[in-house]
């Protein structure tokens, strides 16, 4: 078990590694639109630059960011085939700088890229783990009273399969619109997490203001994940209430709700745990519709806004965290699996 | 316990905070590179330039400055802008305001290591500073060329502190040309990298992340993507100039920028009373707002005129789009009133140039817009030597020139993905185009991708909004040939055109000024080779608690130092 957990660890840093690299070099092959994106904008009248001046400037930005230099160990010449580069090149640089844990620096704001994720994070984390914990929690009851098909099986899977259709923005506005609208019910704030005068309230307020500003956003979330845990989990109850095992356990005389939480659910669980092992580097990438919508920030906005920017390191650093959340989402739901089926154990 | 929060009406947090949306973060407080208009609302409240723009008049007024430049052409090759800094101006550190400090600000936007590209490539026009031997607060701007807007344009930027970034003077042992001429010599220097350190360690550093200022302004919190805060310096400089000028007055005691990406969130929250101020309200969310009972009592509405305006432009590289009788005949398909009508709410003006039809001087009112008359498009292309044939499966238009291959007329046009106002143009122009035989592909694009590929060319017809101001009337980098790889995406340049734009920047007088940019108006229309549609409204939307707005067509559309909350309004 630990060497096989260890083996699973190694290909996961290795794989880690090499997506870092490929997102590094892909995107680090084309910087025009970054230097283009960094200079003044050539729609407003008010700029005095010429085209000379906006090139000069453009390779003053490549030279201070140290994007003059050549990309990797290997480089083409034109037409006349390859050539060697050595160690002075971006991706050594910036390949020794991870290995001290320095993931660089914005282009956009000069800041460290480990700072601005990390703060990115602590907002999202609270959103997403919460949402998703609700959500594996009203999955784990609703699906387990579906399966016992209750009067409103039908109804319940209905509006299910109607909330698993709408889009995430969708479901975000309509609460939205619903509850923190003065013309319908302002039950909640509309946005962000607290206000700018909130500091001088105490530490207890504070925090009640934190969560009902959570609200909102984290019943976006659930609401939109919940069908998914919920439908898959109780397909899978269904099924194995049919296997010889649950017959035997109902002619035994035990309840449909006993047979469920004692025989079945530990062998229905299997898909949904690869479902919740997938749920992990969606809580590191952030929800950028529900930040939006919400105007909370986090780890969505920040990608997005640093794609939309071509703020490479930020972006190569998020794809490097996210990435590492999936391959360890990968590990997690192999070792569950391990943990919740003997029979895979054996085999393995 | 959360519903009893919530149901109970959340009151304004503090009469003397104003709450304003901004629907991005400023990223960046770093005066020499400031990425968009927030972080430049932001800056222009913890510093002020020498010359200001006076929302109560439209016009440039002296702030830092004691009063106008002056202006003396001192040959063909150089202007010289005069200015006298205010005696009264002071940094927080109690220091005077002096010329010292703005031969220093210049040297940083040329010192190597800092991210000032944006600021060299903006200022690289002036050559030298002089500074008055018996007053130190006055000084002269050595500028390349003539130009009566260099007056304008050296007045536009922050000054710094020497004393506080460069308390050794180390950029002293150095003159203006070192840094302009000597840049990879003078990097190596141990002076020069401790400012530039200091100066970096300053705008990256999370406790303080800004400069000192001389603004009446102190940035109490930044939190990234939620909000900031800002604070009125108990002791201003500028409280002493009396009677108090415009442009330095500072009502606000506390102002707070909501960052609300979404606008439906951000209506809301207007509604709600969580923001007070909510400016360049889209379309669709203002008419909303007014049609609302609830909203009327407790806000009040604004519009007025900007200068941003709204531009189909022709790839005039492209074969096809090279002759202005084409691009004319395909201007004509543009229904500018109607899309006015159709996304703007009727508000905005049509155009016949890049000069708002507000500015009575030099708006070309002799012509007019050029209308939409498709069937008169069709004319014009039959003019220009289009036959209607047929194009692989379809009718179309094609002709073959003297020399060169047979030419269809087909036109894919880009616009920034997302924009609804250029999608609702791109439709229109598609149909117009379609009901002549013209086929338009259109391609919404993602904003970085669409910025390369103007820059590459790789498109027949673009939308986008250019950005003016009534102060500058500057087409060398959209239309005149050194704008080509720069902002002139269209490619057009010809001897004549180039000719008329250096002299309308050269121009030494206003009312020659004025002439030349009829002239040149008229010019662009005949060429075509952009056709401006319509200059955009500005709305605002605030609360009715909130005077002061001075709702005007300077961006960012209201000014926010003569804001004061009054907390009995007028009942509607």
């Amino acid at each position: 078990m630990v060497r096989s957990a260890l083996w699973h660890l190694f290909r996961t840093g290795l794989a880690v590694w090499v997506l870092a690299s490929v997102v590094f070099l892909l995107s680090y092959r084309s910087l025009n639109a970054t230097t283009e994106l960094v200079l003044p904008d050539t729609t407003d009248l008010a700029t005095t630059t010429t085209a000379v001046a906006r090139r000069a400037a453009q390779q003053a930005i490549r030279q201070r960011l140290g994007l003059d230099l050549p990309l990797f160990y290997i480089g083409r010449n034109d037409g006349n085939g390859w050539h060697w580069n050595g160690q002075h090149n971006q991706y050594h640089r910036w390949a020794g700088r991870l290995l001290h844990g320095d993931l660089g620096t914005s282009f956009r704001t000069g800041q460290a890229v480990s700072s601005q994720l990390g703060t990115a994070l602590a907002y999202t984390l609270p959103l997403t783990g919460t949402a998703a914990v609700l959500a594996v929690l009203g999955a784990l009851g609703l699906a387990q009273r579906l399966a016992t098909r209750p009067w409103w099986h039908r109804a319940g899977r209905g509006i299910l399969l109607g909330l698993h259709a709408l889009p995430l923005f969708v479901v975000a506005l309509a609460l939205l619109l619903l509850l923190a609208n003065p013309e319908m019910l302002a039950w909640f704030p509309t946005y962000g997490l607290d206000d700018a005068a909130d500091e001088q309230l105490d530490a207890t307020t504070q925090f009640v203001r934190y969560i009902w500003h959570l609200v909102l956003p984290v019943a976006a979330l659930t609401l939109s994940a919940l069908p998914d845990f919920t439908l898959q989990l109780e397909a899978a109850l269904t099924q194995e209430l049919r296997a010889g095992y649950a017959i035997t356990a109902r002619a035994k005389g035990l309840s449909e709700q006993g047979i469920i939480r004692n025989h079945v659910l530990r062998n229905a669980l299997l898909p949904t745990l690869t479902q919740v092992a997938q749920l992990l580097p969606a809580l590191v990438a952030g929800a950028v519709v529900v930040e939006v919508v919400f105007a909370l920030p986090g780890m969505g906005r920040l990608l997005a806004e640093a794609a939309a920017n071509r703020d490479f390191p930020i972006l190569v650093g998020g794809v490097l965290l996210t990435g590492l959340a999936r391959l360890l989402a990968l590990l997690l739901a192999d070792l569950l699996y391990l943990w919740a089926d003997p029979r895979i154990r054996w085999q393995s | 316990m959360l519903l009893t929060f919530g149901c109970s009406k959340r009151k304004h947090s503090s009469d003397a905070t104003i709450r304003i949306r901004w629907a991005h973060d400023p990223e960046t407080l770093d005066p020499l590179s400031l990425h968009n208009q927030a972080a430049l609302d932001a800056y222009n409240l913890l510093n002020i330039s020498l010359l200001q723009a006076d929302a109560s008049t439209q016009t440039l007024a002296p702030a830092l400055a004691e009063a106008l430049p002056s202006v003396q052409f001192l040959n063909d090759s150089i202007t010289a802008i005069g200015y006298r800094i205010r005696s009264v101006a002071a940094w927080d550190s109690g220091q005077p305001v002096l010329a010292s400090d703005v031969d220093f600000t210049l040297k940083l936007m040329l010192c190597p290591g800092l991210p000032n590209e944006v600021a060299q490539s903006q200022y690289h026009f002036i050559r030298a500073l002089q500074v008055a031997a018996n007053d130190p607060r006055r000084f002269s701007f050595l500028c390349r060329g003539r130009s009566i807007e260099y007056a304008h344009t050296t007045g536009d930027f922050f000054i710094l502190p020497e004393a506080e970034l460069d308390p050794h003077g180390s950029l002293r042992h150095f003159d203006l040309a070192d840094f302009q001429y000597r840049r990879a010599e003078i990097a190596t220097d141990s002076g020069i990298q401790t400012v530039v350190r200091h100066y970096l360690a300053a705008i990256t550093s999370q406790a303080t992340r800004q400069l000192p200022g001389c603004g009446a302004y102190q940035l109490v919190k930044w939190e990234k993507d939620r909000y900031i805060t800002f604070h009125r310096k108990s002791h201003w400089w500028a409280d002493q100039v009396r009677p108090t000028p415009f442009v330095l007055q500072a009502r606000p005691q506390q102002l707070t920028y909501a960052i609300i990406p979404d606008a439906a969130t951000a209506t809301l929250a207007l509604q709600r009373g969580e923001i007070d101020l909510y400016p360049r309200v889209p379309a669709h969310e203002f008419s909303r707002l007014r049609a609302s009972s609830t909203a009327a009592k407790t806000l009040r509405f604004y519009t007025s005129d900007s200068h941003d305006v709204a531009t189909a432009g022709f790839n005039t590289r492209h074969p096809i789009l090279a002759d202005a009788q084409t691009r004319r005949a395909l201007s004509q398909c543009f229904d500018a009133a109607g899309l006015l009508r159709a996304t703007q709410l009727g508000q905005g003006q049509p155009t016949v140039g890049l000069i708002s039809p507000n500015d009575h001087l030099n708006y070309n009112d002799s012509i007019a817009p050029l209308p939409f008359v498709p069937k008169s498009a069709a004319a014009l292309l039959r003019q220009a030597g289009w036959r209607p044939s047929r194009m692989g499966e379809v009718m179309g238009w094609t002709r073959t020139p003297v020399r060169g291959p047979r030419q269809e007329l087909r036109l894919a046009l880009r616009y920034r993905a997302g924009d609804e106002l250029f999608a609702t143009v791109a439709l229109q122009f598609q149909a117009a185009a379609a009901s002549i035989d013209v086929p338009v592909q259109l391609l919404p694009t993602e904003s970085g991708a669409f910025s390369q590929a103007l820059q590459t060319g790789d498109f027949d017809v673009y939308l986008r909004t250019l950005g003016g101001n009534p102060f500058m009337f500057n087409f060398i980098p959209i239309l005149h040939t050194a704008g080509i790889g720069a902002g002139n995406a269209s490619g057009y340049s010809t001897p004549a055109s180039d000719q008329l734009i250096e002299a309308i920047a050269a121009a030494d007088s206003k009312i020659r000024r004025a002439q030349l940019l009829r002239r040149f108006q008229a010019m662009m229309q005949d060429q075509s080779p952009m056709a401006p549609l319509f200059f955009l409204p500005n709305r605002v939307a605030a609360s009715r608690n909130l005077t002061g707005i001075h709702v005007n067509s300077l961006k960012p559309g209201y000014s926010v130092m003569t804001l004061a909350w009054d907390s009995a309004p007028q009942v509607p």
